[in-house]
């Protein structure tokens, strides 16, 4: 048979990190967070498992997930409808002694007969609060070459502060790494070093048996988490290589980072650097184009299809279908779906949620280092 | 199980008045106002009215028109029993024959129809821009209890010898029809769009099929049948919007119409009767600093650093610092280079404009023409389009074409 597959299935966490965007994520989760004026987070990781041949992708929903079926339905749009593995969703599978889980291991302790059954040898696993183009195939060559047990994806940068400030356990952990010859030597929790580290981006990557064998035994031991109660312990047991990902990273920490993460793709270079590799796909809508009328002004500006402008819009990014009335002035701020801005209103560092309505005249201003955030349906 | 009423979808014409834009598409696949092609239209009406099955007729350079309709599922056609069909000319056991005419393209696909044993059949066009509720149609075929109608227009009087003319009278019902006539009787125009009683429609199919001198038309040759033999036939009045867009400047109009909703009766904007279209996955559009942007509607994907006004630009289309655009049609990954002036003009798909060079003229007292420029083409650096051109060759930097 044509070998047309990576030999690898993807297993995606869309919750992961939730608690880190508590505004973003009341009605949805991360996965779902609206990014880059027509996509949502999961957009990236899942159009690259796509591009890199990944044809058998689990989800595995824990809460607050109907924004994400809603998004994804059959999976069509990033070529995930198949007879043979395609996209599936989990949902968290209640019996009469489970309770809800915490943490990738009882995620996986749950669809373990699933994975038992799966075809592919490798299996890769994915947070989705990193908006990447992702070469998932390099990374798998890269594991196969190395005889790694693991191998972990990270990149250099230096620690963002909102999630030094926040790194109590309740908020989850991130992982950051000493590493000698591609192999991760030591594995910190919730580290608060300043400078540049070597900072998990969560993307594994193993033989299948082995995840199996690794889950098996660490659920009847109570364990949760798969860096800190599996691969941290048995660090000298296991061959964990890091994958070091040289390209562009837009990683969502807080509404802050959001908000910059955004901002920064109104420069082209940011725009190419994200966008330029392979196509990144969304769930398509029939609409119209965007429509700017007679004297509308508009500097700076990244817009989404359906927007109607007739007001003046500067450094700012629009999702699909926003209106901005005559004489309305919008400027540095981030409006998503259906916001309408009516006659006459004057906001400055605002985050809009889907189908906000800042009525006429009205003026509203956060600052650079504080965007305000408004939730959806609101009406200012 | 029985359909009651199916669509047959006429895209097999070359559309040869729009030359260097069907040069390698049939004319229902031409782009259309910023994100669609001519054939979602028809399309979009047929799913909007309820109708789930449509075979579309092609014959002439169907490869775009093929990948373009695909399953059909951006229309929601995508069904286990119906949906869209593409249906090219092919070999019976009796022999093979291109489709000589409209009639005689839909006698070839008579056991298409049978397969879903319909009342009804109607019959469409994939040259007109039209938002159009086939159901009022039917509902009106039904309530005349006719075995023909026709969607009809009025013309004023003074351009009704350009149409196909239904003459009717107070009850609608058709008594004469004159084709392109000197003198008309009427102003009611033909719209090309029909609806058929099926068992009438495949009798006179067949009859016309027997006959050698026909030319099997449904204007020159269906139409005068069903009138010789007093058959039940109707006049519907359609007065929306409605274009047939078979000319250079009739395209280029009706894509300026969209920029008009308030005016022009062409809303993309209504919610309640949506026009679907296939998406590729682009990023949203980016407007720059120092851009300048006017009344002109912008699709995903664009990048925008000069100055537009009152123009269409499709998926894609980059539109370098310095660069011009007004009272222009661009479709999709066009790339207008710094400095250049683009006016009162269409340019089709991945097209390169050069530096500084000038394509089209806004309309002065002697030229009114829509400079056309077709898909691919490369105009060099400093090259001049004159304002009747039609570029179908490259044009090398400094040359001119007028």
């Amino acid at each position: 048979m044509v070998n047309s597959n990576t030999n690898a299935l993807g297993i995606i966490f869309p919750n992961s990190y939730d608690s880190w965007v508590s505004e973003l994520v009341n009605v949805r989760l991360m996965a779902s967070i609206p990014f880059a004026s027509r996509y949502r987070l999961i957009d990236f990781i899942l159009s690259s498992m796509t591009n890199c041949d990944i044809g058998n992708v689990s989800i595995m929903v824990n809460n607050n997930y109907h924004s994400l079926m809603d998004h994804l339905g059959s999976g069509r749009e990033w070529d995930l409808v198949r007879k043979n593995g395609g996209l599936n969703i989990f949902p968290p599978f209640a019996e009469k002694d489970s309770k809800p889980y915490v943490g990738r291991v009882g995620a996986l302790a749950g669809i373990l007969d699933f994975l038992r059954d799966q075809k592919e040898e490798y299996v890769f696993m994915t947070d989705t609060n990193i908006a990447v183009n992702f070469d998932f195939k390099a990374m798998l060559k890269t594991h196969i070459e190395s005889g790694a047990d693991v191998t972990i994806a990270y990149n250099e940068q230096e620690l963002p502060e909102c999630i030094k400030q926040n790194s109590s356990p309740s908020k989850g952990f991130y992982y950051t790494f000493d590493i000698e010859d591609s192999k991760v030597t030591k594995i910190y929790v919730n580290s608060k070093e300043s400078g540049v580290q070597n900072f998990s981006m969560n993307i594994f990557v193993l033989k299948r048996d082995l995840l199996i064998d690794l889950i098996d035994e660490a659920f009847v031991h109570g364990h949760q988490y798969f860096e800190r109660d599996i691969l941290l312990p048995k660090l000298n047991q296991l061959k964990v290589y890091a994958y070091k990902c040289e390209g562009y990273i837009a990683r969502i920490c807080d509404l802050k980072s959001y908000y910059d993460e955004n901002m920064k793709l109104l420069d082209d270079y940011n725009l190419n650097a994200l966008f330029s590799g392979p196509s990144i796909y969304t769930k398509l809508h029939g609409g119209n184009p965007a429509r700017y009328m007679g004297g509308s002004k508009v500097q700076d500006v990244m817009a989404a299809d359906g927007c109607i402008i007739e007001g003046e819009v500067e450094n700012s990014i629009l999702f699909r279908s926003v209106k901005i009335a005559k004489g309305a002035k919008v400027k540095n701020c981030i409006l998503m779906q259906g916001t309408v801005v009516e006659a006459g209103a004057d906001i400055e560092y605002l985050v809009t949620d889907k189908n906000v309505t800042i009525t006429a005249g009205k003026e509203m201003k956060g600052t650079d280092t504080f965007p305000v955030y408004i939730s959806k349906f609101q009406t200012v | 199980m029985a359909k009651e009423m199916i669509a047959m979808l006429l895209a097999g014409g070359q559309g040869s008045r729009l030359y260097a834009l069907t040069e390698k598409l049939a004319k229902p696949a031409v782009p259309f106002g910023g994100k669609y092609r001519i054939i979602d239209f028809p399309l979009s009406n047929c799913v909007n009215s309820g109708i789930d099955t449509v075979g579309i007729l092609t014959q002439y350079q169907p490869l775009v028109l093929n990948e373009y309709v695909g399953n059909g599922q951006p229309w929601d056609l995508d069904r286990l029993y119906g949906g869209v069909h593409v249906l090219p000319p092919y070999q019976k056991a009796s022999g093979s024959d291109w489709y000589k005419g409209t009639a005689n393209a839909i006698y070839q696909n008579i056991s298409f129809i049978e397969r879903y044993d319909p009342q009804y059949v109607i019959i469409l066009s994939g040259d007109q821009i039209c938002k159009q509720d086939y159901s009022d149609f039917l509902k009106f075929h039904k309530e005349k209890d006719a075995e023909f109608s026709v969607a009809v227009m009025e013309v004023p009087w003074e351009e009704a010898s350009r149409f196909g003319l239904m003459v009717a009278d107070d009850n609608d019902r058709i008594t004469e029809f004159q084709e392109k006539p000197k003198e008309p009787k009427s102003n009611l125009a033909s719209m090309g769009i029909y609806i058929f009683n099926w068992d009438i429609l495949k009798k006179y199919l067949e009859e016309d099929e027997a006959d050698p001198n026909s030319e099997n038309d449904f204007g020159n040759n269906i139409i005068p049948n069903l009138l010789r033999d007093n058959r039940r036939m109707y006049a519907y009045h359609f007065s929306g919007y409605w274009k047939d867009v078979g000319t250079i400047s009739s395209l280029w109009e009706a894509n300026m119409e969209v920029l008009d909703p308030e005016h022009s009766g062409i809303n993309l904007f209504d919610e309640d009767w949506k026009i679907y279209s296939r998406k590729s996955a682009m990023t949203g559009h980016m407007i720059s600093a120092g851009a300048v942007i006017e009344n002109a509607m912008v699709t995903d994907g664009c990048q925008i650093k000069g100055t537009v006004k009152h123009s269409i630009l499709f998926e894609g289309v980059k539109i370098e610092k310095g660069a011009i655009v007004e009272d222009a049609v661009i479709m999709g990954s066009t790339v207008i280079k710094a400095g250049a002036v683009v006016k009162h003009c269409i340019v089709a798909e991945n097209v390169t404009i050069g530096q500084n060079a000038v394509v089209g003229a806004m309309p002065s007292e002697e030229e009114k023409g829509v400079a056309t420029i077709g898909a691919g083409i490369t105009i060099g650096d400093n090259a001049k389009i004159g304002p009747n051109a039609m570029v179908n060759k490259n044009v090398g930097g400094g040359e001119e074409q007028w």
